[in-house]
């Protein structure tokens, strides 16, 4: 694309990404009001600014240029390739929720326990937050794999079209739990002590209905007061709780009891999604569909929001087949599995025979040269 | 709807608008000198005065409204029509909230030009996601992690709901003005005598020689000093830029002053922990990726700006010398 000279693992890869996109679709929804961005083997995005008028255009640029990343603005712009960014005539934008494994805890390699924890927390902010508390439809959703180790979950509704940055950074604040005041949720009325219901929104529904739910557990229920000892007693706590009354029975420290409680049940989504890109209005994204330059994933658009809990990354997002390739690792390669074939761990400086969707992706890791 | 007392109460309303159009009022000297007295009491008291349930005095009141509008907008200072429009949305408010018992169905017509409709819960309010968050104000209270929302709306009582117009009537107001447009003689002189309050107004804003500064910091200082809430990233970059630009803390601490959730405590902090972590200046594309560059100067980070732009400018002068 540039000037510069390409190894020949870039110039193998861009030639399979070119294929790969030469042989695909791509659809983007308002793609001739999105902003455009592309990146090589060095930066994610090198070149932003871009707009194409259709999909042919969109499509004929990736089959030959073959950019290892790319990635469209949430936003809607009237001229999305002006500059500077207030010349683009911002319209509105989708609400961007981006989920990621955590701290990256297992160093480069994906690993499938992380996979797993993000895709529980995808589901969670969408069973949790986006369908019963912001009142989203499940058409307004649209859920694909990042290409790496996340989720993108996109919201396209009017609702939240033209919603500035500090309206998204609200929302943002809300799933996170940030500025969150527990103890604003409980306040004393003479003796009583009276707190949230069950059938109210927000974290004071929430937490009503998980504290009721997890009284029936013994451990639980004695940690509160050792009176809950006994099932009566408990019941009626509960039916108490029922009405806004949290305390019935004379719990000993009960404000810092349920604050600690509060905390456990890990009700928020506290430092689960990245609440810059939320709030970021003009941000650009992974297009659904493109490949990642860093694993040689798709970013794989679900059919629907359903779909997440049945999706395996490393099977269904590798895209390049069973072809042998030999690949020479250039550091240590862990035990992995992708579409199903597992190969490692072996030793930096070893040479392997490997199907092209797993030698693809520890050459797009850097983690390998073309043997 | 649109009767007089409901266009006396909310002049800014559509149903206002017509009423004015139909009567095709005409600007006269006594009108222009009290609508001059309104905005002068709205900038300086913050408070806009209540109309006498007469019908000469909502017709009145419907005019000077306009009046005020076009003297302000000859003023043309930002300042000026945001204190303006904060007085104009208060005494909205108070009217709200003693329309919401004796003409309630008024409170919902005045929703309705903000595209707002209000669903009753007993004895609080739904409101929909969206128009909560663009038109609550930005406080702990209204931190939407502490409210009751469920199914795409939050429940607020009737004094936020009040409170979401009166904002809701503030941003139209600050959003419409200046209105652009030939004005009559008088007018002009009143937007003059207007203007000159301001030094007097401003005199706790910090004013900093701005000649050598970029566009784009150029412009979060002018947006602070107008009480704009800037968001997160602009005031990071704005504190490493007056850092770097060699500011003393208790300097920069007066330029952030007049945001509207300003805490000297914290932004010391913020401030110092910037000055010590040495962090650098985005790069103009960050900015630009912030929506906070404003020109094209080809510096490629806000710091070259004065040694390319103005070295480049001062170059040119001195050699012509």
């Amino acid at each position: 694309m540039s000037g510069l000279v390409q190894s020949s693992e870039e110039k193998f890869l861009r030639k399979k990404f070119s294929d790969y996109y030469g042989a695909s679709s791509v659809s983007v929804r308002g793609l001739e009001k999105r902003e455009f961005g592309v990146g090589g083997w060095e930066k994610k995005i090198e070149f932003r600014h871009l707009a194409f008028k259709n999909e042919n255009e969109l499509r004929a640029r990736l089959v030959a240029e073959a950019p290892l990343y790319i990635s469209h603005s949430v936003a809607y712009y009237e001229f999305p390739d002006a500059r500077p960014m207030p010349r683009k005539n911002w319209e509105g934008s989708d609400l961007i929720f981006d989920l990621d494994t955590e701290a990256h805890s297992c160093g480069k390699f994906t690993c499938q326990k992380c996979l797993d924890g993000v895709k529980q927390d995808a589901i969670k902010l969408i069973e949790e937050f986006l369908l019963p508390d912001f009142g989203f439809s499940k058409s307004e959703l649209a859920v694909n794999f990042s290409g790496s180790r996340g989720y993108h979950v996109h919201v396209v509704s009017d609702a939240v079209y033209d919603l500035g940055r500090e309206a998204r950074r609200e929302i943002a604040d809300y799933v996170s739990g940030t500025g969150l005041s527990f103890e604003r949720l409980f306040w004393n009325e003479g003796k009583k002590f009276f707190g949230p219901t069950p059938g109210q929104g927000g974290f004071g529904g929430k937490f009503a209905r998980a504290f009721l739910a997890k009284l029936d557990d013994d451990a639980f229920a004695i940690s509160i007061a050792r009176k809950l000892k006994k099932p009566e007693e408990r019941e009626k706590l509960k039916s108490s709780i029922g009405r806004g009354n949290w305390d019935n029975i004379g719990i000993a420290n009960r404000e810092k009891k349920l604050g600690e409680k509060f905390d456990e049940m890990k009700l928020t989504m506290a430092g689960r999604i990245d609440a810059n890109v939320t709030a970021d209005t003009s941000k650009l994204i992974r297009m659904p569909d493109s490949l990642h330059g860093g694993s040689g994933f798709a970013a794989k658009r679900l059919a629907s929001p359903d779909a997440i809990a049945s999706f395996e990354p490393m099977r269904s997002a590798a895209v390049f087949g069973s072809k042998p390739l030999r690949v020479k690792a250039t550091e240590a390669i862990p035990a992995l599995n992708i579409q199903d074939f597992s190969f490692g761990p072996f030793g930096a400086g070893e040479a392997r025979e490997l199907p092209e969707a797993c030698a693809v992706y520890l050459l797009c890791k850097k983690a390998a040269v073309l043997a | 709807m649109a009767d007089l007392l409901f266009c006396s109460h909310y002049p800014f309303s559509s149903a206002a608008k017509a009423h004015v159009s139909e009567r095709r009022m005409e600007i006269v000297s006594s009108y222009v000198e009290k609508a001059e007295g309104r905005v002068r009491e709205a900038i300086v008291s913050g408070k806009v005065g209540k109309v006498p349930a007469l019908s000469e005095a909502q017709e009145e009141e419907l005019a000077l409204y306009a009046i005020a509008r076009m003297i302000v907008s000859c003023a043309n200072n930002r300042y000026l029509i945001n204190r303006y429009a904060v007085a104009e949305a208060k005494k909205t408010g108070s009217y709200l909230s003693s329309d919401a018992s004796a003409h309630p169905e008024y409170v919902d017509a005045v929703a309705a030009e903000f595209g707002i409709k209000f669903e009753k819960a007993g004895a609080l309010f739904l409101v929909p996601l969206g128009k909560y968050l663009t038109y609550t104000p930005r406080s702990i209270d209204y931190k939407l992690a502490n409210r009751e929302v469920a199914a795409g709306k939050v429940k607020v009582s009737s004094h936020e709901r009040v409170r979401i117009l009166e904002e809701a009537v503030r941003k139209k107001i600050e959003r419409e003005l200046p209105i652009r447009a030939a004005f009559p003689g008088e007018v002009k002189a009143a937007g003059a005598r207007v203007l000159a309050l301001l030094p007097k107004l401003e005199a706790n804003v910090v004013k900093v020689g701005q000649e050598n500064y970029p566009p784009c910091v150029n412009r979060m200082i002018e947006e602070l000093a107008l009480n704009v809430n800037l968001p997160h990233t602009a005031r990071v970059a704005l504190g490493i830029y007056l850092v770097k630009a060699g500011m003393p803390t208790d300097r920069i601490l007066g330029i952030f002053r007049s945001a509207p959730d300003f805490s000297e405590k914290t932004t010391r902090y913020q401030v110092e922990y910037l000055r010590t972590k040495g962090y650098s200046m985005p790069s103009c594309s960050t900015m630009d990726s912030y929506g906070a560059c404003v020109a094209e100067c080809r510096c490629g980070t806000p710091l070259n700006y004065r040694t390319n732009v103005h070295g480049r400018a001062l170059k040119k002068e001195e050699e012509t010398k």
